[in-house]
């Protein structure tokens, strides 16, 4: 056995220290598919001391590591080439709830769902809810710094950290806080938010709990045409209204979902649906339900109708949040994007898009945060086939230059990662790149947190100027 | 090692969403015990060129899995995990030799003549209290004489009646003497039904088997016998003797034919799920593929053939606090959630209400509390925990397996509560409401 691996072993225990190769196949992957590298073992610590030593006998052996939640990542980000990977998955502990201060204290793998359910019997929840909410893990949400449907009106993971212990790769333990009214200085925690695994890893984050609303109104809008329902979008944001929600799932997804478990009863024969969400006190909700379904009518929808109970309500958003699962029923592959586009431009971004698809004979399954601009467009297809994924590829880039083009960016909530690198130089200046790594300097100067991720490292300058700081981040000795 | 090609594994596109749903996950904390851990390990199995020291520390992560299912009903696209599992199991069986005692009950339930040799044996021991005074003792003969004490019902001397309502309520609906004019048309009209009368069932708890048909009666079947019927076989197609299920499947399939039941009755959800997917087991048999489908389209949990006709409502015979408990076997294999819960309701003026997190597994899964105690253990605690939080007196359940495993944990751990199946309720409160 590795002897670093040997010296974790003391700190874990050896069942939570993963070194054969098979045991490590399943490690290979996160939630994207396509993208597989090996790490050179696995190590999970069970609690916060166990953590913070685990990383500081990293650094003492100058080993590069990645952290890893759940694995349900979209960007490939948590993947370790070679190098350690520490699985934070064993870490749920909820430490501490505080329905007064609406606060919850926890440790990086608890699970987003299952702090929502926690904190249920006080009447709050955690608001930001990525579709894979029921897996995914608070660390790796403030790692991409994670959004979700409900964040168009209650905001993404960054609006809902509000402390957060961090290790830093060399060891030393810090305190990030959100900066308060009377606190003066740099907003570390917001820099720390989203920074991909590669500024250090959290060992406990306090997070900001949500009141329930005390009423909410789930409406399923069906569009014969797409266009219809990407102008409705802009039309109900311009007509002052903030939906608690507001998704759009296309013809090719709905397919997918009427198959599965999760069938939420959307219409089979019209090619969009807008769901769509008003909470909020009583009082005024009745006026927005009301002028949502008129400017859904006023686009083009052929019916609105509205979840009569909890459990309808339910049924419609699971088939939304589990969409992304059910593609496996089209193709055994999947090529995930997430970009983002000014919201004003939806409908000509949809069209584009389904050119593009048109053009390179791929399909593409839209079902997105249209609230927010921010798209997903699901590539479903047979990575054994070099001829599609070329094809595949293409059409992504192409994808992604519209999107640039419109004003938009590559993405909303999933994360750089591996995926996304190769756009960043389409949307980022050399210097804007190295401003980027400057920063991550100050965090990780010897960059052995999550290396290679995020920003290419030829635009890291004086990353190129020390060829002994490249070596460092190598595979394992 | 060869493993079949397994074209159900290509629909798992790796989103995770499976994980929180596995109770082995959850218990044990490493990816390799969880459902899209043990896909990738089926896929590589099945892929091959790895060492027998690696192929048997994969094959061990396979073998950790309960078969609840729950990933099924979590598993937005649809990845028959159920069915790649037994196929790999299967498979595997010559690399992974079963224990001792896995094979000694499925060499034993294969045969009635010893089936019944055995179960009249620890009836025995059952009727001489010797479990009951073992029933505490560390280790697996502790835990068994456990599982076996849970199977002791009034009719066996000892077991102790439900409490009965302190003030008995009037008699619901007509009186169950004369059955109204719509009852008796209904009655004509309703069909024949066959029980699967089942191995441990039968063997052990053989008042459920009677409370059963007496409650299919009472809703007005005409239950008739299915001579010459067996063990479904389930056990054998989850350890993975694919050819001795087989084999049971076509005898249970002859037997029921002749019955010339419309309907054959299950109740238990292990026997339900395996007789509902005979059409699947023999699928490569020309001879057998369409009698196995047809066979398989009349099966039935008692549940739904009770909630199909009402069931006949009737007052409670207990006032204990029941909590309901969901076999993984009804809810992720069957998917039937509807139709138990009419069976409870049913029972007016019952106290009951569902236990905490009852749709995780309590552990039980066949032969697995036998042959890893430990793990089956770990995987139950929780199911205790919250039974003792919630302060039922009665568990109810609509599998032995669970209601055996659920119900030795509670004895070892000093718990007054015990489980029942929900039929043996609703017969007391028929046979309560005769009785007035």
């Amino acid at each position: 056995m590795d002897q670093l691996a040997r010296a974790l072993s003391g700190i874990v225990g050896p069942q939570h220290v993963i070194t054969r190769a098979a045991e490590l196949l399943v490690y290979e992957n996160d939630g994207l598919p396509g993208y597989r590298l090996r790490p050179r073992f696995v190590v999970a610590p069970g609690n916060r001391a166990e953590a913070i030593a685990v990383v500081r006998a990293l650094a003492a052996a100058n080993a590069p590591f990645v952290a890893r939640g759940a694995g349900t990542g979209l960007s490939a980000g948590s993947l370790a080439d070679g190098i350690v990977m520490i699985g934070l998955h064993r870490m749920r502990q909820i430490y501490s709830i505080d329905p007064v201060g609406r606060t919850a204290t926890v440790e990086p793998g608890v699970v987003n769902a299952r702090l929502s359910k926690a904190a249920a019997p006080y009447g709050l929840h955690y608001a930001p809810d990525p579709s894979s909410q029921t897996a995914c893990s608070i660390g790796g949400n403030v790692a991409e710094n994670a959004g979700g449907p409900h964040c168009l009106k209650y905001g993404v993971t960054l609006n809902h950290v509000l402390h957060a212990t961090v290790v830093l790769p060399d060891g030393e333990l810090i305190e990030l806080a959100a900066p308060r009214d009377d606190e003066i200085g740099y907003d570390l925690l917001g820099a720390f938010v989203g920074s991909e695994g590669c500024f250090g890893v959290a060992v406990d984050v306090t997070v900001r709990l949500t009141p329930n609303p005390a009423r909410v109104c789930t409406m399923l809008a069906d569009f014969p045409a797409l266009d219809g329902a990407a102008k409705a979008v802009s039309a109900i944001i311009a007509a002052g209204i903030v939906p608690a929600a507001l998704e759009l799932v296309d013809a090719g997804t709905i397919a997918a979902v009427e198959a599965s478990i999760y069938a939420a009863g959307y219409p089979t024969d019209v090619e969009a649906c807008l769901l769509v969400e008003v909470d909020g006190p009583a009082a005024g909700l009745d006026d927005d339900t009301a002028a949502v379904q008129r400017i859904c009518r006023e686009n083009g929808a052929r019916a609105v109708r509205t979840a009569t109970d909890s459990s309808d309500r339910e049924r419609l958003w699971q088939g939304r949040k589990k969409a992304f699962g059910a593609m496996g029923r089209v193709a055994p592959h999947l090529v995930v994007q997430d970009a983002v586009v000014p919201r004003t431009r939806l409908a000509p971004v949809l069209r584009r898009i389904g050119e593009i698809a048109e053009r390179h004979r791929v399909r593409v399954c839209n079902v997105f945060h249209a609230g927010d601009g921010n798209l997903h467009p699901n590539i479903p297809c047979d990575g054994n086939d070099a001829d599609e994924m070329a094809r595949v590829h293409a059409a992504c880039r192409e994808i992604m230059e519209v999107c640039i083009g419109e004003g938009g960016t590559i993405t909303g909530e999933h994360g750089v990662g591996l995926d996304k690198q190769p756009y960043m130089d389409m949307l980022f200046s050399p210097e804007s790149l190295d401003a980027m790594c400057r920063l991550r300097d100050a965090f990780d100067p010897a960059r052995r947190a999550n290396p290679g991720k995020v920003v290419p490292v030829r635009y890291c300058r004086e990353w190129n100027a020390s060829p002994s700081a490249r070596k460092a981040v190598g595979a394992a000795p | 090692m060869t493993v079949r090609g397994l074209p159900g594994a290509d629909l798992c596109v790796h989103c995770g969403f499976c994980t929180q749903a596995c109770p082995t996950y959850l218990t044990l904390d490493d990816e390799n015990d969880s459902p899209r851990g043990r896909i990738v390990l089926m896929k590589a199995l099945a892929k091959g060129g790895f060492s027998a020291e690696d192929e048997s520390l994969m094959l061990s992560h396979l073998d950790n899995c309960l078969g609840c299912r729950a990933c099924e009903t979590a598993c937005p696209s649809g990845v028959p995990y159920g069915e790649l599992l037994e196929a790999v199991r299967a498979d595997t069986l010559s690399q992974r030799p079963l224990q001792f005692v896995s094979r000694l009950i499925l060499f034993v339930f294969a045969r009635p003549a010893l089936l019944r040799l055995a179960m009249l044996k620890v009836r025995l021991i059952r009727a001489t209290g010797l479990s009951r005074l073992l029933a505490r003792m560390p280790g697996r003969l502790g835990i068994a004489c456990a599982t076996l004490e849970t199977t002791r019902r009034p009719s066996h001397g000892i077991e102790r009646r439900l409490p009965r309502p302190a003030v008995a309520r009037p008699a619901i609906g007509p009186d169950p003497a004369k059955p109204s004019p719509a009852a008796a048309r209904e009655a004509e009209a309703r069909a024949h039904v066959a029980v699967l009368t089942g191995c441990v069932m039968e063997g052990l708890l053989a008042p459920v088997n009677r409370a059963t048909e007496r409650v299919l009666s009472r809703n007005g079947y005409e239950v008739v016998s299915a001579p010459g019927q067996r063990c479904c076989g389930a056990l054998h197609a989850h350890a993975g003797q694919e050819a001795a299920a087989q084999e049971l499947a076509r005898i249970n399939i002859a037997a029921f034919e002749a019955s010339r039941a419309e309907f054959i009755a299950v109740n238990s959800a292990g026997c339900g799920a395996a007789m509902k997917e005979y059409g699947r087991l023999l699928a490569g048999s020309p001879e057998w593929r369409e009698r196995a489908m047809a066979m398989a389209a009349r099966v039935r949990d008692v549940s739904e053939l009770l909630a199909d006709a009402g069931p006949e409502p009737a007052a409670a015979a207990t006032d204990a606090a029941v909590a309901v408990d969901h076999p993984c076997h009804l809810l992720h294999a069957q998917r039937l959630s509807e139709p138990p819960a009419r069976v409870l309701a049913a029972m007016q003026g019952l106290n009951a209400r569902e236990l905490p997190d009852a749709v995780d597994c309590c552990g039980s899964a066949g032969l697995f509390s036998l042959a890893q105690p430990g793990l089956s253990q770990r995987i139950l605690a929780p199911k205790l925990e919250n039974i003792r939080k919630c302060g039922a007196s009665v568990v109810v359940t609509g599998n032995p397996g669970c209601m055996m495993h659920i119900g030795a944990g509670l004895l070892r751990s000093g718990s007054p509560a015990v489980t029942r199946h929900p039929v043996e309720l609703l017969d007391d409160a028929y046979s309560a409401r005769s009785a007035q």
